[in-house]
C-alpha cells in the first residue's frame, strides 16, 4: 500500500493577510503557519509522498517549507514536491481544484499503480490534529469510493459552507449540498478526502474531459447524485478550526486560549512541527503583565498583554497595552501603545502612544512591514 | 566515501563525567546537561563551530553517551549533516593492536581517532571541551595563530589573581608568545588561565600524540602531558586573550550562577545576541507557552511549551514545563519537563528534567543576595512529595 499526500495552497479568503502568501503561509498559533498542521498530520502518518498544490504567492510556503526536513520529509520526486504553475501546464483562469489535480497528473502517476494506492487531500484553511492511519483505515473498511472527511458543530445557519452532508439517525446520507448555508444539523466537510489513486485518476480525466473543475460540486457532489459514486462520511472527533476568514481567523486564534482546543490541536494525535527558528527563551521583564497569553520564542515582554497571541520575537515596551490582539513575529510595540482587537502582520512597529482599537467582529488589520 | 580537504575542523571533547555536578550527570554526560531553558551545554561549543565557518566536528563521547548521542543525532539542528560536513559522534573502540578500550585521557581520546582527521587532511585542529558556556569566535583565533606561525595557540582569559591558581597559567612574553606552562600554581606569575580551547598544526599534534602514546609514564592529558612536552621541545606556542562572557558550568552553583546571568534587561551573558552568534539547539516541537490570567511572571525566561499558572521570579523555566496554580518559583532553574503542582514553593533550586515538585511541596530557601546560597537539587525524574520539604543544599 502508498498513500500519497496532496494539500491545496490556495484559495485565499483573507484579503490584507494574504495578499502577499497563500492560506498555507498564513501564520496561525504563536510559531505556525497553517500548512503545518497538514503536513504534520501526513508526516506522523508515514506519508512521505506529498505534493503542495500552489498557484501563486508561494514564495514565503518555499521558504517555510525549505527542505521539509522539519517534518521528516524529503524534497524530489517520491518525497514533497512542489506544484506550481511552472510544474503544471498554466490556463488563464483558475476553473476548480479539479484542473490543478488535471495538471498535477505527473506527480500522481508517481510509483507503480497498485489497487490498494490512496491518496489523502486536505485542504490549509481547516485545521486539526488528525490520525490520518484512522481515517484512511475507515476509508479501506468502508468500501466505498470516496472518504469526506466531516465535522459536526461548524454548520449553524449562518456559515456557508463548501460542503455540507446530512446523514440519517442510520448514518446513511439523505442530502449532499455545495455552497451552502447548512442548518446546524448537517456535516460540514472538511475539505479533507481520501480516495483510490486508480479512482481518482480516473474520475479526474472523465470530469476534465467534460469541462468540469469542482472538486466539492462535481466530484463528490455530482457524482454522488448520478450514482457513480459511494461515500463514506468519517466523523471527525477532535478540534477542527475553520479558518476561511478574517472574523474566523480571528477567533480561531484566540480560542488557543481555551486549555482544551489547544491540547488537542497542539498534542492530541501527535506534536506539530514547524520551521525551526532557533530564538531564545522568551525575557518577561520586572514591569510585564502578561495574563491569558500564547507566548511564542524570542519575546522581550514588558508592558502588558492580555488575551493575545504573542507570535515570535514580539518586543512590548513598557507601558504599552495589548488586548485581544494577535500579534505575528518581530513586531514592536512602542512604550505607552494601546491595542484592542487588532492583527499586526509580520515586522511591524507600533510607535510609542499609538491606539489602535478594533471590535470583535472588524479586528483593524495592520500589513506586513508597516509602521503606524 | 569522499572526504573534502579542510583547512580547520573540530574536536570536540565530551565523554567527560561531570562528577561535580552530581545528581544531574548521574545519567547523563555532562555536555548534555540542559542550560538555559532551551539548550544543552554542548549547543554553545557546536554552534560556535558552526558560526566560526568549522563545518566538520569530531564529537568523542564516552561517558552515558545515549541522551548525547540521540541529541546530536546527524547534526541536522546545526547544519552539519550535509555533503560536505559532519557531525560525527566517535566512541572509544576495539582496535586491532589493542591500543585502544576506554579513552585514557584527552589526548588519548584524540589519538584513537587520528584516522577520523586524516580523512580531512587539515592544517588545523581546533581541541573543544563540553563544558563551558560562552560564544566565540574560532576563526578569528585560527587566524591569529596562522598569522602568528605558531605550531600552537592556546586561548586565555584574564582571571582575578586570587583565583589563578586553580588553573593551568600561560606565561608569556610581550608578543604573547608562552614560555612556560604552570598548571595550578600555589604563586601564579601571571593571570593568563587557560580555558582548554587548542589550535593546533594538525601535523605537530599528530607526531605528538603518536609520540605520547608511546611514553608510558604520560597520563595522555593535553594540560599535563601534549602543552609541556611541545613547549619544552621548543615549539612556537601561542596565547591568544578572549575577553567576552565565559563560565565553566562544571559545579552545581556554577551551573546556577551561569543561568541567572542571563536574565535582566542588560544580562550579563546576552544569549539574545546578534544573528550571527545565535546558538542553535535541538528543537522539541512544543507549541508557543500559555501564561494564565492568575500567572505572574517577572524577570526570567521561558521556552517553548510551558504552561504557567503561578508566580515566576527570577528564574529560567525550560521547554515543557508546568507551574500550577499558586506555585512559587524563584531564583530557581527548571530545566525541561519539569511538572510543578499548585502551591509548591521552590527558591534557589536547580530541578532536573523531567522532576516534579507535588502540591505544597516546599525546595530550598531565600537567601539575601550577598548571602552563600545553597543551592537545592533534583534529579532526572526525581519526585518530592506532597507537603514534604527538600531543604537548602539537599539533592534528590
Amino acid at each position: 500500500m502508498h498513500v500519497m499526500g496532496i494539500i491545496f495552497a490556495n484559495d485565499a479568503t483573507m484579503g490584507d493577510l494574504t495578499g502577499k502568501r497563500t492560506m498555507a503561509s498564513l501564520p496561525f498559533g504563536g510559531r505556525y503557519r497553517q500548512i503545518d498542521f497538514h503536513l504534520s498530520n501526513m508526516a506522523c502518518a508515514g506519508i512521505r509522498n506529498i505534493g503542495i498544490i500552489s498557484r501563486h504567492n508561494y514564495q514565503s510556503l518555499m521558504n517555510h517549507v525549505g527542505d521539509a526536513e522539519e517534518w521528516g520529509l524529503e524534497l524530489g520526486e517520491g518525497g514533497l514536491e512542489f506544484l506550481t504553475p511552472y510544474a503544471m501546464s498554466t490556463s488563464d483562469r483558475y476553473r476548480g481544484k479539479l484542473e490543478n489535480l488535471f495538471n498535477a497528473m505527473d506527480f500522481l502517476e508517481y510509483g507503480v499503480d497498485d489497487e490498494d494506492d490512496y491518496v489523502v487531500m486536505a485542504d490549509s484553511a481547516i485545521l486539526s490534529n488528525m490520525d490520518m492511519n484512522k481515517v484512511i483505515e475507515a476509508h479501506i473498511a468502508s468500501g466505498k469510493d470516496i472518504t469526506v472527511v466531516t465535522k459536526a458543530g461548524i454548520a449553524n445557519g449562518e456559515k456557508q459552507l463548501d460542503l455540507a452532508l446530512k446523514l440519517d439517525a442510520k448514518g446513511e446520507i439523505v442530502d449532499v449540498a455545495v455552497d451552502y448555508v447548512a442548518p446546524a444539523d448537517y456535516l460540514a466537510s472538511m475539505d479533507t478526502f481520501v480516495l483510490s489513486k486508480k479512482y481518482l485518476k480516473h474520475q479526474i480525466k472523465e470530469l476534465v474531459a467534460r469541462n468540469k473543475y469542482h472538486m466539492d460540486r462535481d466530484l463528490v457532489m455530482g457524482l454522488y447524485q448520478k450514482g457513480f459514486a459511494t461515500i463514506n462520511v468519517y466523523q471527525f472527533e477532535g478540534v477542527a478550526l475553520f479558518n476561511e476568514s478574517i472574523e474566523e481567523y480571528f477567533r480561531n486564534s484566540l480560542r488557543l486560549l481555551d486549555k482544551d482546543v489547544r491540547h488537542d490541536l497542539f498534542g492530541g494525535n501527535h506534536p506539530v512541527f514547524t520551521k525551526v527558528r532557533d530564538r531564545v527563551p522568551s525575557y518577561y521583564g520586572d514591569s510585564c503583565e502578561i495574563e491569558n497569553c500564547l507566548v511564542a520564542d524570542g519575546c522581550f515582554l514588558e508592558g502588558e498583554a492580555e488575551d493575545s497571541i504573542l507570535f515570535r520575537q514580539v518586543t512590548i515596551c513598557e507601558g504599552a497595552e495589548v488586548e485581544n490582539c494577535v500579534i505575528m513575529n518581530d513586531a514592536v510595540i512602542g512604550e505607552g501603545a494601546e491595542l484592542e482587537y487588532v492583527i499586526l502582520d509580520k515586522n511591524v512597529t507600533v510607535r510609542p502612544g499609538a491606539r489602535l482599537i478594533g471590535t470583535e467582529k472588524n479586528p483593524i488589520i495592520i500589513k506586513r512591514g508597516e509602521t503606524v | 566515501m569522499y572526504f573534502q580537504k579542510k583547512r580547520c575542523i573540530a574536536m570536540l571533547l565530551a565523554g567527560g563525567q561531570g562528577s561535580r555536578l552530581k545528581v544531574l550527570t548521574e545519567k547523563t554526560a555532562k555536555p548534555a546537561v540542559p542550560f538555559g531553558g532551551k539548550y544543552r551545554i554542548i549547543d554553545f561549543p557546536l554552534s560556535n563551530c558552526v558560526n566560526s565557518g568549522i563545518d566538520t566536528v569530531g564529537i568523542l563521547t564516552q561517558y552515558q553517551p545515549l541522551e548525547l548521542n540521540e541529541y546530536i543525532g546527524n547534526g541536522q539542528p546545526w547544519g552539519l549533516n550535509k555533503t560536505h560536513s559532519r557531525a560525527q559522534v566517535l566512541p572509544p573502540y576495539e582496535r586491532y593492536d589493542k591500543k585502544s578500550g576506554w579513552y585514557k585521557g584527552t589526548a588519548n581520546a584524540i589519538y584513537q581517532n587520528i584516522d577520523f582527521i586524516d580523512r580531512y587532511s587539515p592544517e588545523y585542529v581546533v581541541i573543544l571541551s563540553g563544558d563551558h558556556i560562552y560564544k566565540m569566535d574560532y576563526a578569528a583565533m585560527v587566524a591569529y595563530h596562522e598569522k602568528n606561525e605558531a605550531s600552537c595557540t592556546i586561548a586565555v582569559r584574564n582571571v582575578p589573581l586570587s583565583e589563578a591558581s586553580r588553573f593551568g597559567i600561560l606565561n608569556t612574553n610581550p608578543d604573547g608568545s608562552i614560555y612556560e606552562f604552570e598548571e595550578k600554581p600555589k604563586q601564579p606569575k601571571s593571570t593568563n588561565a587557560s580555558m582548554g580551547i587548542y589550535v593546533f598544526n594538525w601535523k605537530v599534534l599528530r607526531e605528538a600524540l603518536i609520540a605520547d602514546e608511546e611514553d608510558e609514564t604520560s597520563s595522555n592529558d593535553f594540560g599535563k602531558n601534549i602543552i609541556p612536552k611541545l613547549l619544552n621541545a621548543g615549539h612556537k606556542m601561542m596565547a591568544y586573550t578572549f575577553d567576552g562572557y565565559w563560565k565553566d558550568v562544571g559545579t552545581i552553583d556554577s551551573l546556577w550562577e551561569a543561568n541567572m546571568e542571563l536574565l535582566g534587561k542588560e544580562p550579563e551573558f546576552n544569549i539574545r545576541g546578534d544573528e550571527r552568534t545565535r546558538i542553535y539547539a535541538r528543537n522539541s516541537a512544543l507549541p508557543s507557552s500559555f501564561i494564565d490570567e492568575d500567572a505572574k511572571i517577572y524577570n526570567s525566561f521561558v521556552a517553548e511549551g510551558s504552561e504557567v499558572y503561578g508566580t515566576v521570579r527570577h528564574s529560567v523555566i525550560s521547554v515543557g514545563c508546568t507551574i500550577g496554580e499558586g506555585a512559587l518559583i524563584e531564583d530557581s532553574v527548571v530545566m525541561p519537563g519539569v511538572v510543578i503542582e499548585s502551591g509548591a514553593i521552590v527558591r534557589h533550586a536547580i530541578l532536573g528534567e523531567n522532576s516534579k515538585v507535588c502540591r505544597n511541596a516546599v525546595v530550598g530557601g531565600a537567601y539575601g543576595p550577598k548571602d552563600k546560597k545553597k543551592i537545592s537539587v533534583t534529579s532526572k525524574g526525581a519526585v518530592v512529595e506532597e507537603n514534604t520539604v527538600l531543604a537548602p543544599g539537599d539533592m534528590i
